[in-house]
């Protein structure tokens, strides 16, 4: 609580927020709120109190308040973050202030509110869902501990587009995939259930694929959850170019997926 | 643009790039000149002999260094994927070409005042 001000028992914080609304505006403006300091207020908290108390025509996205769902990623002081778990006071610089933009790179629909049509589109590509084998066992998968842990965490992804709007190659062009699909794209490949690596791979071995990854890293600053696309969008490097060899370690991995603890999986992932 | 370490390196990687590529052009125009002849080929280097290029030189020289040392920084991460040592793995690349540069840069700086 260094950065707020003191007006008698009242700790206050000047919110400067992105307005825009295609209907009236020609180009994004900052607008600037006071808001009342609480114990424990959020960046959400302020959105929320600003909502009620000062302009109820704010616009964002918020949903579960839990850091889950991932609708409230936006733009503080230029970095990536959920606002619903970020204490505002944390924020603040020497003057009392915070700046929340909506996430970057994409276009606004309306104040906080952006499109995320091409976010979405771009994860279809990679087919996110689970293609199961056809022996799929009576009781369940088996997977070891090592097989989970190659995974990096990544089924933890939340979907919430902060990497994909830190990243400068989908700044530069919409056509790549993207590292919140590459990620995901990944998580399929190593994941021993699912029966099509080989298609997966293929697909992320093109032009706006995995090789249009610049590395310049802003997708693993971004992310809120602290993963590693840059790690996935490495290892499907990899795998790609040994796609047959990394599919037939897959049939042969699925024919005893039902047995306790796999014997052998590919070394580099 | 989102401002981290890595954009940083991003920027300064394709700006020495560049760099480097324009260079080549004017290498090429130089070099290049020798199957003309003596006279043509002395002709021009004689025209980039001068204080002007001799300082440009210690920039290229920078470029050269840091271009390669983030190459490498590049390499490190897309082979063993340490992608949690990026920022004091750009730190180091930067304070590695600075040093080189500065190691480098003086005695051309000295010779480039010597003919001023």
């Amino acid at each position: 609580m260094t950065a707020d001000n003191t007006n008698g028992a009242r700790r206050t914080a000047q919110v400067r927020v992105q307005r825009f609304n295609p209907d009236t505006d020609r180009k994004p403006y900052l607008q600037t709120f006071t808001v009342e300091v609480t114990q424990g207020m959020t960046l959400l908290d302020a959105l929320h109190q600003i909502k009620t108390q000062h302009d109820g025509s704010l616009t964002y996205r918020r949903s579960c308040r839990h850091a889950i769902c991932g609708s409230c990623a936006m733009s503080v002081n230029g970095h990536n973050m959920l606002v619903c778990e970020q204490p505002l006071t944390d924020h603040l610089d020497g003057r009392g202030r915070v700046t929340i933009r909506p996430l970057a790179y994409l276009p606004i629909i309306k104040d906080l509110v952006v499109d995320r049509t091409s976010f979405w589109e771009q994860y279809l590509r990679v087919k996110p869902w689970l293609i199961p084998p056809e022996n799929i066992p009576e009781q369940e998968f088996r997977m070891s501990p090592e097989e989970v842990a190659a995974l990096n965490n990544a089924e933890q992804c939340i979907m919430c587009g902060a990497c994909y709007s830190g990243c400068t190659v989908v700044a530069l062009n919409k056509k790549y995939i993207g590292p919140h699909a590459l990620l995901k794209a990944f998580m399929r490949v190593l994941d021993p259930r699912d029966s099509a690596p080989g298609d997966r791979l293929a697909g992320v071995d093109v032009t706006n694929g995995v090789w249009r990854c610049h590395t310049i890293l802003n997708c693993i600053d971004a992310c809120p959850k602290h993963l590693d696309p840059t790690h996935a969008i490495e290892t499907l490097r990899n795998l790609a170019q040994k796609r047959q060899a990394y599919e037939q370690a897959r049939r042969e991995r699925q024919a005893r997926l039902d047995q306790p603890i796999p014997q052998e999986e590919p070394s580099d992932v | 643009m989102y401002k981290t370490t890595g954009f940083i390196a991003w920027a300064m990687r394709r700006f020495t790039g560049v760099v480097l590529a324009l260079y080549l052009f004017v290498h090429i125009w130089v070099i290049g000149s020798a199957t003309q002849g003596a006279e043509v080929f002395n002709r021009r280097l004689a025209a980039v002999q001068t204080p002007f290029t001799h300082i440009m030189e210690i920039l290229l020289l920078a470029a050269v260094i840091y271009h390669g040392f983030d190459g490498i920084r590049l390499l490190l991460i897309n082979w063993f994927k340490i992608t949690d040592q990026r920022k004091s793995m750009f730190y180091a690349a930067f304070a590695i070409s600075a040093i080189l540069t500065i190691v480098g840069g003086i005695p051309m700086l000295l010779y480039a005042l010597e003919h001023m």
